[in-house]
């Protein structure tokens, strides 16, 4: 029983995957049946989330246990769904009050501390030891005070960018495209890691154990655009509206 | 008739590059080529450094926030990590504040601790999904059970021999955060900074640079940048997984891309002098 399960989640992964990416050769129905059943999918399986993860541990079982005192975030919570509800909505501003004030005291401070005090520390300390600092780690607190002081200057707009201010400006520009191409590089290593994350399941799932739930699949899918191709020959082939 | 050809190959359809990408990414799976992964970038060798010089029995959170969708290069992060955390016989609590993450949980902790002779409740625990993060995490600054009173099967969390003795941050040696999210700038937020705790993290490469500032501060002892990350790590535990295998595929369909970017510049170039 659980080998047919096995097979059939096989089937089903690799069938889904490959459907979604026949979208990249053109539009399909295979690829409109596995977008809609994602986003189906998707929304049941938040509902059951927020369902068993947070309604019922969180207020439910809470309520059982006589513990009254959820009542209030529990209410504060319900006082969102009035905003669709025009007659009524002015009692969604208290549980948007209640999550402004709570979500800024704790954010703030925080961001304030780790984010902004420290990393002006961050610049400025390496200054503190230039006596013993090697060569090499002088230039690195250099250059990262001055690609700092000139990025800042770059998205400072209260003083007409020219002379000196302009040429700091452009400086902060190179730093700013340093930092956009190295991000922009680990962001194709990352795509082509998820891309080999599902070849990697396409390969598994095309073994014997799972009766060549990828080859069949595939050979499938070609079949499937050849004869649309033969039988659409002549005729002049419309985008459908997305 | 050299200008023609240059021409077309700039306006080549696409297709034929997913195509080439396809080849390129499955032959490197069917067949690896076992290109050596060399160098050990700084910050992961700094994680696996201070993650090795834990005393055996420091208890360890590890906090998996990662769904399906970033699991290629966070899964074998979190493997890795999860085997050096056992082969040192620390004691790890697991926590996840993405509920997408419990299955593949569920999955890495059905293997891992086995390959070590590791036992639920004694050597490891695993925790539910919690919904609101920042709240957590301030809670367990005081009292860890205030949130997690019972563990991910409903047992008494503090009943559980793994959790002799922690009480709160203080008896934390270690968060280890392997996220897709936002949760590793929360854990240096409202733990890391605010209590002291070490934090360590793996992320994603897209989201990699941005952690440089953390480093340069050590707000963040140590980082592990996708699936590069994945496999140093398994290099340094000498325990090759899929971060390694998947470094063939990556490093030639980089050469792939790299291939592409430098002729086509080629042909613009001898396009404008021609």
């Amino acid at each position: 029983m659980s080998d047919t399960f096995l097979i059939a989640g096989a089937w089903i992964s690799a069938g889904l995957t490959i459907f979604l990416f026949s979208f990249l050769y053109k539009d399909n129905p295979f690829f409109k049946v596995a977008e809609h059943l994602y986003l189906g999918a998707g929304m049941g399986w938040w509902f059951q989330v927020y369902l068993y993860g947070v309604l019922k541990p969180k207020v439910w079982i809470p309520l059982m246990n006589h513990d009254w005192m959820v009542i209030i975030p529990a209410l504060l919570g319900l006082s969102l769904i009035t905003q669709f509800i025009p007659k009524i909505s002015w009692v969604s501003r208290y549980g948007f009050t209640f999550l402004m004030g709570y979500g800024s005291g704790l954010a703030i401070p925080a961001y304030l501390a780790t984010d902004f005090i420290n990393q002006i520390g961050g610049t400025i300390q390496p200054f503190a030891n230039l006596a013993g600092m090697p060569a090499f780690a002088l230039f690195n607190a250099i250059l990262v005070a001055v690609g700092v002081i000139c990025v800042l200057i770059y998205f400072f707009f209260s003083v007409e960018h020219k002379g000196a201010i302009k040429k700091a400006s452009n400086v902060g520009i190179y730093f700013l495209m340093i930092y956009f191409g190295a991000a922009f590089g680990n962001t194709v290593m990352a795509r082509f890691s998820l891309l080999y994350g599902r070849f990697d399941t396409l390969y598994t799932f095309s073994a014997s154990k799972y009766l060549y739930a990828t080859q069949f699949i595939l050979v499938g899918m070609i079949v499937y655009f050849i004869a649309h191709a033969l039988m659409n020959r002549g005729k002049k082939e419309t985008e459908p509206a997305h | 008739m050299l200008k023609e050809k240059l021409n077309a190959l700039l306006k080549i359809d696409r297709r034929w590059i997913f195509l080439g990408l396809a080849v390129v990414l499955f032959g490197a799976i069917m067949r690896p080529l076992g290109l050596i992964n060399k160098k050990i970038s700084r910050d992961t060798q700094n994680a696996y450094d201070f993650i090795d010089k834990l005393p055996a029995g420091s208890f360890v959170i590890l906090s998996l926030d990662y769904d399906p969708a970033t699991s290629p290069e966070l899964n074998p992060q979190a493997m890795a990590v999860a085997r050096h955390a056992f082969r040192n016989n620390l004691r790890v609590g697991v926590v996840t504040y993405a509920a997408g993450a419990t299955g593949l949980i569920e999955q890495l902790f059905s293997v891992v601790p086995a390959e070590f002779k590791k036992e639920y409740g004694k050597d490891y625990a695993i925790f539910p999904y919690q919904p609101n993060a920042i709240a957590t995490l301030t809670q367990m600054a005081s009292d860890f059970y205030g949130i997690y009173d019972k563990d991910k099967d409903g047992k008494d969390a503090r009943s559980l021999p793994v959790m002799r003795g922690v009480k709160n941050y203080k008896n934390v040696s270690l968060v280890v955060c392997i996220a897709g999210t936002i949760m590793v700038d929360w854990w240096v937020q409202y733990a890391g900074d605010k209590y002291g705790v070490p934090v360590i993290a793996g992320v994603t490469a897209i989201t990699q640079p941005g952690y440089g500032p953390y480093l340069q501060k050590k707000q963040l002892k140590g980082l592990m940048g996708g699936m590069k990350g994945a496999a140093e790590y398994e290099h340094l535990i000498q325990t090759p997984g899929k971060g390694t295998s998947g470094i063939d595929a990556l490093s030639l369909a980089h050469v792939m891309v790299a291939a592409l970017i430098i002729i086509s510049n080629i042909a613009i170039i001898i396009l404008k002098y021609l």
